[in-house]
């Protein structure tokens, strides 16, 4: 060991603490946040509005919302989102392997912003760029033969 | 008026619940990453890390909160990025490649019971994670 004992647990000590703190300031937020979200639909009137993003995309209109709720509040959300509107309406396998493209680059928006922005990382990065480069990766991905063909398959 | 007032008291609820939860999970990180760094161990795994590592403009610590978000999650990275002092930018670039590539194993479960292939999913995360990796790296040494 290259320090005292008692350096190290005093570290332990403090860092702990502060660990707990951080935490609670990020999942108390959160959760309030997640909880009016749903209470008012917020998200739903939402992707209403975002349904044009779809196109450049390669989206149908009715993926956007699994992905906006993935995109925002985490990808058991989304994930749960799209399985009941699947059953209701079925998206092609093309919509859900875009979605999974976007939303594994890019989930939890909210959550992961407080949590890195509240230990220290630039929060325009973690959200912004990151929210940019899955856009631009799906767009890319849309046009890819791979992801094309799979327009007329169902799931 | 109530919808907002049962929102704020579930959410406290949820909050405080889910953060127990993670606490067990991120204390026994955080400490064993303490005692990782102040152990003999710690400059052989720098010296092993730091070319990788520069890819991404960062420090050879930095591959402790990387391999462990990459198999526990983003909550398992920050613990063990509590250990260690980084810069601004290097945080930022850790949260980054983490937020790319985590929690891999459990993950990559739920995507193969929704019908996404496992095996394709973790090359892409990973991929994906590399280049951002080395291109917020980058970013974050001309701007941050």
């Amino acid at each position: 060991m290259s320090e005292s004992w008692n350096h190290i647990l005093n570290e332990m000590l403090t860092g702990s603490l502060s660990t707990v703190l951080n935490l609670l300031k990020v999942l108390i937020p959160l959760m309030i946040i997640i909880e009016l979200l749903v209470q008012y639909n917020i998200l739903e009137k939402i992707s209403k509005r975002l349904e044009f993003m779809g196109k450049p995309m390669g989206m149908s209109r009715d993926a956007i919302f699994p992905l906006l709720v993935g995109t925002i509040m985490g990808v058991t959300y989304g994930a749960g989102t799209l399985m009941e509107l699947n059953e209701r309406k079925p998206l092609s396998k093309k919509d859900f392997a875009l979605i999974g493209v976007f939303m594994y680059l890019c989930h939890g928006i909210i959550e992961t912003g407080f949590l890195f922005g509240i230990n220290g990382a630039n929060v325009f990065v973690v959200v912004g760029v990151r929210l940019l480069i899955a856009f631009v990766v799906t767009c890319i991905a849309a046009r890819l033969p791979y992801f094309r063909k799979m327009e007329h398959e169902k799931v | 008026m109530k919808k907002f007032f049962n929102a704020i008291k579930n959410g406290t609820f949820k909050g405080l619940k889910t953060g127990l939860m993670l606490l067990k999970i991120m204390l026994p990180i955080y400490l064993l990453v303490v005692l990782l760094k102040y152990s003999p161990v710690m400059p052989w795994l720098q010296g092993i890390c730091q070319p990788v590592m520069k890819l991404f403009n960062l420090p050879g610590d930095a591959a402790v909160p990387i391999i462990t978000g990459f198999f526990t999650d983003e909550y398992g990275c920050v613990a063990a990025m509590g250990g260690f002092e980084f810069s601004t930018a290097a945080i930022t670039t850790i949260a980054m490649v983490n937020l790319m590539a985590h929690s891999i194993p459990v993950e990559t479960a739920i995507a193969h019971r929704i019908g996404f292939s496992s095996g394709k999913l973790a090359v892409y995360r990973v991929a994906a994670a590399v280049f951002v990796g080395i291109f917020i790296g980058w970013l974050g040494g001309v701007f941050l």
